[in-house]
């Protein structure tokens, strides 16, 4: 049992307990849909045409930038369409996606080249490079791209696989321990073999007893550890996993990597072992569909693309106005509709009824403090919430806004119902518009400035010349006039000895 | 242990139950004319609040309903003499929730408890009115009639035993030579003490301001009565009498109007009770919650300013 438990953080029993926590794999869909827009960088540009077949696994976007994914077709087919989709996110903002659709055969790229069991070959250079052209990204949610973090804590000690889950309600990573263990096993290995860590641990909340028993049964190396960790909402987040299982604080604006850890999702693991062993670029990924208005709450491995509804379809809904959020009860976002693809971070949709959770209207903040001890990483966020809301930016940098990691736990206990967390995001929108306005003024002022100090300068430059000028001119006078005088008087000098001689010349 | 989820309407509510045993006691040794009080003022808090209310603009019901200015009056009209005119409490209130909270932006916005500027405001202007308690039982009827002036009430009132004990210490008595005792005050403090405990075990208020404002009170007293015990009064008699529990528990424990920093609660609450001990002894007004709670109210974005938790990493 982990030793250094972390302040605050919420106590909260599934809502939705599944009987089972398989994990359900599903018939291919008819078509998929895939954002060529990752979490950082650029947009991967398509390299596959409108009514090209593609292979499953096959590459069809890609980037230059090394820091970026690419995007692989994740069933074997005809690419139909390029163009806008609808994202999953609240804006409903749209993103050009590739849309390919099924010929049923799930026909795959040679998946033959490459480490396979003998990844211990390899150099950890070529792993690096296998993990960014299998498109792996962090599948707790984040999305971040794997070989980058992977690569950042080169030299790191511990390799922590995080399989405590996102939040209450999600089952998706521990659904993934039942029917993988000895591939997540594996492929701490794999990591083991190009990070130099010496010892892995993998963390996961004690109310997972069979997850648990399954890992220690499949864990033959005794470099790898399996820590239980009390059930406690927010012991998933990075920063809180590396502080309640090692005991190390990282830093604020520092990462896992910066205090010698690498922090990885179950989910990436295993995708890792894929990759790297198998070959196989991810393709698919493990999704839990909860909610009230789910009546049996269930997890399933679907292929990256599939429509939320072809999900939707193999779970029973309770009959009525649904309302569907990507990930769960606490970080979730609620979206309008069910016309969104399963991406590389979707780890949950939740179906609520749309009357039975419908928000209470919220009331004044009374200060009670509730929420400053729930918060994990001690922040006041009532004063964040007063800050915030008189649009106070500065206050509430002050009071460390960009520290919050924005898991709800503060919105969830307050008594008037206020959507703390809602405000932070506004808040930190804003000020990093502001901080992005003041970079272009400063640059604006200092361009300004350059070209005043430019004009000056050749003004003053100008002026020095036409002294120079007019100074080399009356230099040039008086050497004239000097000329001048030394001829006149040597002419006066010879008229005048010329008289005197005349005079003599009289005599 | 389940997170639990509060709602700001249940936790007023909690807190105005809390307030029965207390109460009791007072009805118990005073007579029930303190429902006269509480009913009078609670129908004054609500026809101020939706006053203003509707003055700013701002929806009704869902304001009244949270159970605030309810608390607000019932605080107010348990604090003053149960026999006090109609009218004193009346004007409390509209004191209360015009000047202490609705000028302000409502509630969560005042910088000041209201139910203590209220009671300021009452014990300045009328300090006659705010002294004179009841000094036996007094009957329903009587009660009433005392309160409206229907009767003269004259041989009904008493000072309260804080007030008797200042008033013998400044003509010269020893402490020996005078009566400390008071089986109400003791009573009625138990009262609101259990109240109180209630409270925290229900997690509605947090321990920090009830203990350390109880700290401080006793450590000042008690560093007094070392000085001079026959001066001083012993921390006993501090905890046993005027409004000591009710403070502690109702009214230094105010959300809005505290700091909110748990060390910041210490702090707020250690001072409360230090300053309750000085104001009693060396101020001119027998109790002093009030005085002691606004005055620190003043010092609260200080002291929350100063007592932020260290941030995760910093």
């Amino acid at each position: 049992m982990s030793e250094f438990a972390f302040k605050g953080g919420l106590k909260l029993e599934n809502p939705y307990p599944a009987d089972e926590i398989d994990l359900i794999r599903i018939p291919l869909p008819d078509k998929v849909i895939l954002p060529l827009q990752q979490r950082i960088g650029e947009q991967a540009k398509p390299i596959v045409g409108i009514g090209e077949h593609v292979l499953t696994g096959q590459v069809v976007a890609t980037i230059d930038d090394e820091r970026c994914a690419p995007v692989h077709a994740s069933i074997s087919g005809n690419v139909v369409a390029i163009d806008e989709q609808v994202m999953p996110h609240q804006s409903g903002l749209k993103a050009l996606c590739i849309t390919i659709e099924s010929d049923g055969k799930d026909d795959w790229v040679d998946t033959s080249i490459g480490c396979t069991e003998h990844y211990e070959l390899c150099t950890p250079e070529t792993i690096y490079n296998k993990i960014r052209v299998s498109g792996i990204v962090g599948m707790g949610g984040a999305g971040f791209p794997t070989h980058t973090k992977v690569q950042l804590a080169e030299g790191c000690h511990t390799l922590l696989v995080n399989a405590t889950e996102c939040e209450p309600g999600i089952t998706c990573d521990a659904s993934l321990i039942l029917a993988y263990s000895t591939k997540i096993i594996r492929g701490a290995e794999v990591l083991f073999h190009i990070s130099r860590a010496e010892r892995a641990i993998i963390a996961i909340e004690d109310d997972k007893p069979e997850a648990i028993a399954l890992l220690k049964k499949y864990c033959n190396n005794d470099r790898i550890s399996i820590e239980e960790i009390p059930t406690k909402y927010t012991s998933g987040a990075e920063k809180i996993l590396v502080k309640s299982v090692l005991g190390i604080e990282i830093p604020s604006g520092k990462f896992a990597s910066d205090v010698g850890v690498l922090c990885l999702n179950v989910g990436t693991v295993v995708a890792i072992f894929d990759a790297v062993v198998e070959n196989r670029p991810l393709i698919s990924r493990a999704v839990t569909v909860a909610g009230n208005a789910v009546k049996v709450p269930k997890n399933f491995q679907v292929r990256l693309g599939a429509s939320y509804d072809y999900l939707l379809s193999f779970t029973d809904l309770e009959e009525g106005k649904h309302k569907v959020s990507m990930a769960g009860m606490m970080m979730g976002i609620e979206l309008k509709g069910t016309n969104y693809s399963v991406t590389k971070n979707t780890n949950c949709i939740f179906v609520d009824m749309d009357e039975k959770s419908a928000p209470a209207k919220a009331k004044e903040c009374i200060r009670c403090g509730l929420c400053n001890t729930v918060c994990p990483v001690d922040l006041l966020p009532q004063q964040l919430y007063w800050y915030s809301k008189g649009e106070n930016i500065d206050k509430a940098v002050d009071y460390n806004l960009l520290d919050c990691i924005e898991c709800g736990c503060c919105s969830y206990v307050c008594p008037s119902r206020i959507p703390l967390v809602n405000y932070y995001q506004f808040s930190k929108a804003l000020y990093r518009q502001q901080v992005k306005e003041k970079e272009q003024t400063d640059k604006a002022r200092s361009r300004f400035e350059f070209r005043e100090m430019r004009l000056e300068r050749n003004k003053r430059e100008r002026a020095e010349m036409m002294e120079a000028k007019k100074k080399a001119l009356k230099e040039k006078m008086a050497s004239d006039k000097a000329q001048k005088d030394i001829i006149e008087a040597a002419v006066e000098r010879v008229s005048s000895s010329k008289s005197d001689t005349e005079e003599q010349d009289g005599n | 242990m389940e997170t639990k989820r509060l709602d700001t309407n249940q936790i007023m509510r909690q807190v105005i139950y809390a307030l029965v045993l207390g109460v009791g006691a007072q009805i118990y040794f005073f007579g029930s004319s303190v429902i006269v009080q509480i009913i009078l003022a609670s129908i004054t808090a609500i026809i101020a609040e939706a006053v203003f209310l509707q003055i700013r603009g701002v929806k009704i019901k869902p304001a009244i309903m949270d159970g605030s200015a309810i608390l607000t009056a019932i605080l107010l009209a348990i604090s003053i003499p149960s026999i006090a005119p109609w009218w004193v409490v009346v004007l409390g209130v509209l004191f209360a929730i015009i000047f202490g909270k609705q000028i302000f932006g409502g509630l969560g916005n005042n910088p000041f408890n209201p139910a203590m500027l209220g009671y300021a405001f009452l014990l300045i202007s009328y300090p006659v009115q705010m002294t004179q308690w009841p000094g036996e039982f007094i009957s329903f009827s009587q009660g009433i009639d005392v309160i409206f002036g229907l009767n003269n009430v004259d041989g009904l009132t008493g000072a309260t035993r804080l007030d008797d004990v200042k008033t013998q210490l400044m003509l010269g008595t020893q402490i020996r030579d005078i009566n400390l005792e008071s089986v109400s005050q003791l009573w009625i403090n138990v009262g609101f003490l259990l109240g109180g405990i209630y409270l925290l075990l229900r997690r509605i208020i947090f321990w920090q301001i009830p203990f350390s404002l109880l700290l401080g009170l006793i450590l000042m007293s008690a560093a007094l009565f070392f000085i001079d015990p026959s001066q001083f009064t012993s921390p006993y008699f501090h905890l046993a009498n005027g409004a000591t529990m009710l403070a502690a528990f109702f009214i230094a424990t105010d959300p809005v109007s505290a700091s909110t920093t748990p060390r910041g609660r210490v702090i707020y609450g250690f001072f409360i009770g230090t300053l309750i001990v000085i104001i009693r002894v060396f101020g001119g007004y027998p109790d002093a919650v009030a005085f002691a709670v606004l005055l620190m109210n003043i010092t609260v974005p200080l002291i929350d300013f100063y007592t932020q938790p260290k941030v995760f990493g910093k």
